[in-house]
């Protein structure tokens, strides 16, 4: 079994294809996902993202700053404002996600549904 | 009959006119071409994104969030606007610029003066014409709009209606649905309405999902990214359709002065033939005199 992984920038789709696993940088830290990973949506933060390819092609790296991914059927969608090569020299505003931002947030209002 | 000089001189013109139409006419296509790629570039990301926020919406949300809240009433409303900074594009400009006096007079039917917000030197130019207060004008947006442009139009308005300034942001544009079809629309850009009526199978319940952070603070980081990505389509379709209009208008054209040229080939050959044959009749009646 295999996931089908589709990772899409505002202007482009940057992959599109099978792979064995992906991981990603969440928001609070990697997170590795594989076939049969139940639902799940998750904020990304900045860094590295991994797409292992099916057995023989290898793995593609990119780097990754913003987003959201989705994780449903072993379908992952990954929504990224930035995704290339590179660390991007300038982030997207509110890429990064510190702690004191989600608590600042839940204190502000009541937001945690 | 005209004489012959006048009219080479009118052929020659036109020739000249056909010849700057068609090489417009083959630019638009080339443009149009690239522009119609970024719509379908940007497609994937922008129904994904509807996905996301659509699997993660419930009507509770709407008093939660500031970007889903529904004024009763609609008092202070934004339009936006969007033309295109060059002419010579068939009824496109005016299209837009027809549509949004639409809005804005059914507005002021009502009682509400909406705030005008213009991006594309064509509809601030009328609108200054008119006299109309225009309340931010851009003209910076070129054949291939980005993220950046869609950021910096949509984000005073998007703050204002977050602080309660602003009770609804209204967005007109070209839809590009073909090359053929680019009727102007306008759009309710704020609130946000999430539609409710979607394919079943994008309306997976939250609850089935892990949530990480929580289903809150996903939307609080994608709800502004989805007004901005509206803008950003917007903006793309709307390149592309006014390529695609000035397509026509100059193919149009062309056609015509190619028309145009027959006509007055004619009527040249005619005159040019009048001409001989008078010489002619000259000629014989100078001969018959000699006799």
């Amino acid at each position: 079994m295999a996931l089908t992984v589709r990772i899409v920038a505002p202007d482009r789709t940057v992959f599109d294809g099978e792979a064995t696993a992906v991981v990603a940088p969440a928001w609070d830290g990697e997170v590795g996902v594989l076939a049969g990973h139940a639902p799940m949506i998750t904020l990304l933060g900045v860094g590295r993202l991994d797409v292992d390819l099916p057995t023989g092609k290898g793995s593609d790296r990119y780097y990754v700053a913003g987003g959201v991914m989705k994780v449903l059927d072993d379908r992952v969608t990954i929504l990224t404002d930035y995704a290339g090569d590179e660390m991007p020299e300038h982030l997207p505003e509110g890429a990064r996600i510190e702690k004191e931002d989600l608590l600042a947030h839940a204190s502000a209002g009541n937001i945690f549904a | 009959m005209a004489n012959a000089r006048d009219v080479k001189r009118r052929i020659k013109s036109v020739d000249n006119t056909r010849q700057i139409t068609r090489t417009m006419e083959l630019v638009a296509t080339s443009k149009l071409k690239r522009a119609t790629d970024r719509v379908g570039a940007a497609s994937p990301y922008a129904q994904a994104l509807r996905e996301i926020v659509e699997s993660l919406y419930a009507p509770a949300f709407a008093e939660r969030f500031p970007l889903l809240r529904r004024p009763e009433r609609e008092e202070r409303v934004a339009v936006l606007l969007m033309t295109a900074n060059r002419g010579l594009a068939g009824a496109f400009n005016a299209n837009l610029i027809k549509e949004a006096r639409g809005v804005l007079d059914s507005f002021e039917a009502k009682g509400v003066r909406p705030e005008l917000h213009i991006a594309g030197k064509k509809g601030i130019a009328y609108f200054r014409f008119r006299g109309q207060a225009i309340s931010s004008e851009d003209i910076s947006i070129g054949d291939a709009p980005t993220i950046d442009d869609a950021e910096r139009l949509v984000a005073p308005l998007r703050q204002r209606f977050v602080e309660g300034d602003l009770d609804a942001v209204y967005l007109i544009a070209s839809d590009y649905r073909s090359a053929l079809s680019t009727p102007p629309s306008t759009k309710k850009l704020l609130p946000i309405e999430p539609d409710q009526d979607g394919p079943s199978e994008n309306r997976q319940a939250a609850d089935t999902f892990i949530l990480s952070p929580s289903a809150g603070l996903i939307l609080d980081r994608l709800l502004p990214t989805y007004v901005r990505n509206a803008v950003f389509t917007a903006l793309i379709e709307n390149a592309a359709a006014e390529q695609a209009q000035r397509r026509t208008a100059m193919k149009n054209a062309t056609d015509n002065a190619g028309d145009v040229l027959e006509h007055l080939t004619r009527t040249y050959n005619r005159a040019r033939q009048a001409q001989i044959t008078q010489e002619i009749a000259e000629i014989v009646g100078g001969a018959a005199g000699l006799e």
